[in-house]
């Protein structure tokens, strides 16, 4: 799941660096690896459409993307309480 | 919860941030010198902030450093690196006679931390309203102060930098305004304990450790792109493959910097940072561990003492900042009462 979420860092959200570059405990935005809030709507979009993540308020949005690994972890939450049933 | 870190989680605590070494670098070479020894690119402009670091020739950690762009000079805010050492490096960058001037703040100048959800509502009110609209990595003057927005505890953090002889009754000020606010008294313990919990990197533990960027997962300070000093280290580090990452460890403890990781009996790693934390109730640390199992999710033992303890890895933020629930448009610590937030 990280080589995804780097893939879509990348490729999606156009971070300029090589997957290896992307540490697990990255931040995300600001100082990190650079994005912004513009990026945070396409972030949104994409965990919609890759991994079927739907993300509530701001605050949550804020909580669940702080790193790499955060949103790792979101995506791992989902898709295990989606095959709990 | 002890009384300075519930001031940091819930209200505002101030502290004298002694530990930080203040350079101000300005004429013609300065830009010159900066870009040789700072590893991330210095696109930077008035009034912002670059959260970098400074490495040594081997590629391992001088300092946790902060670049502040004002007008055509620079401030540096350095922990790890006094403002000799870093002066010394500057001027090793540039032909002798170039135009650059170095001055150390350390003698003259002092800095005033204040770290908490409501940190910015005290400053409005003990100074100016204006600190309210100051983005993160953002500063500005505030005469005769300058007001940095830059922390590492995952609350909103501000310093206050201005003149040694001003530090004293700055502090009394901010104490006695702060009364409204529950404010505490806070120290280095304390905050470095609050960085652990939210993954900000400690120059004096494991930045202490000769390791690189990569095991340290700074990768987003430095830029493989640009030349600087340890530049080169780096990128052959990076064509060889770290064999360890650091990863965040928690566990009902204790658990102390140099204590054994094991998965499955086998050694993995050691503690490099560790604390109690007394916001969670439990130890939080920083391990070192083979660079396979530094994930979070994972169940290892640590080996404190005679003891074999169960934690388990888990991804940074360890805590839910209230500060990711508190907005200066809708908030105040004299209504937080009538508000609901999740859980710390």
């Amino acid at each position: 799941m990280l080589r995804r979420v780097r893939e879509l860092l990348i490729n999606n959200l156009h971070v300029r660096r090589e997957p290896d570059e992307i540490d697990p405990d990255a931040p995300l935005f600001a100082t990190g690896l650079g994005l912004d809030s513009l990026d945070a709507v396409e972030l949104v979009v994409c965990l919609e459409t890759a991994f079927g993540v739907r993300l509530g308020d701001d605050q949550e949005l804020r909580r669940k993307t702080r790193t790499v690994n955060s949103v790792v972890d979101t995506v791992l939450a989902t898709t295990e309480t989606s095959h709990g049933g | 919860m002890a009384a300075d870190t519930t001031a940091i989680r819930l209200s505002v605590a101030v502290s004298e941030a002694s530990h930080v070494s203040v350079l101000r670098v300005s004429g013609s070479a300065a830009f010159d010198a900066l870009d040789r020894i700072v590893p991330r690119e210095l696109y930077l402009r008035d009034g912002q902030i670059l959260h970098s670091m400074l490495l040594k020739d081997d590629a391992t950690l001088l300092a946790d450093l902060f670049v502040c762009r004002q007008d055509e000079s620079y401030l540096l805010l350095s922990e790890g690196a006094c403002a000799d050492e870093i002066s010394r490096r500057l001027q090793e960058q540039v032909p002798v006679g170039a135009d650059l001037e170095l001055r150390s703040l350390a003698e003259t100048h002092g800095l005033v931390a204040l770290d908490g959800p409501y940190a910015w509502e005290l400053l409005a009110e003990a100074l100016s309203p204006d600190v309210v609209g100051l983005p993160y990595l953002g500063f500005f003057d505030l005469d005769p102060w300058i007001c940095l927005r830059a922390g590492k505890t995952g609350e909103y953090g501000y310093w206050l930098l201005g003149a040694r002889s001003e530090i004293p009754a700055l502090m009394v000020h901010l104490l006695e305004v702060g009364r409204r606010f529950d404010v505490a008294r806070t120290d280095l313990e304390a905050l470095d304990q609050c960085a652990l919990e939210n993954g900000f990197f400690n120059i004096r533990r494991e930045g202490a450790l000769e390791l690189t960027p990569i095991e340290l997962q700074l990768q987003w300070r430095a830029s493989y792109q640009k030349d600087y000093v340890g530049a080169a280290a780096l990128r052959q580090h990076r064509t060889e493959g770290a064999r360890a990452r650091v990863t965040t460890i928690v566990g009902d403890g204790p658990l102390a910097e140099g204590d054994s990781v094991f998965l499955d009996g086998t050694r993995i790693g050691r503690m490099v940072n560790a604390g109690f934390s007394v916001t969670r109730g439990d130890w939080v640390a920083l391990a070192l561990v083979e660079e396979r199992w530094a994930h979070p999710g994972l169940n290892f033992n640590a080996a404190h003492g005679d003891a074999r303890l169960d934690v388990h890895s888990i991804s940074p933020p360890v805590i839910n900042n209230r500060s990711l629930y508190v907005h200066s448009q809708r908030h105040s610590y004299r209504t937080r009462d009538e508000q609901t937030f999740p859980a710390l």
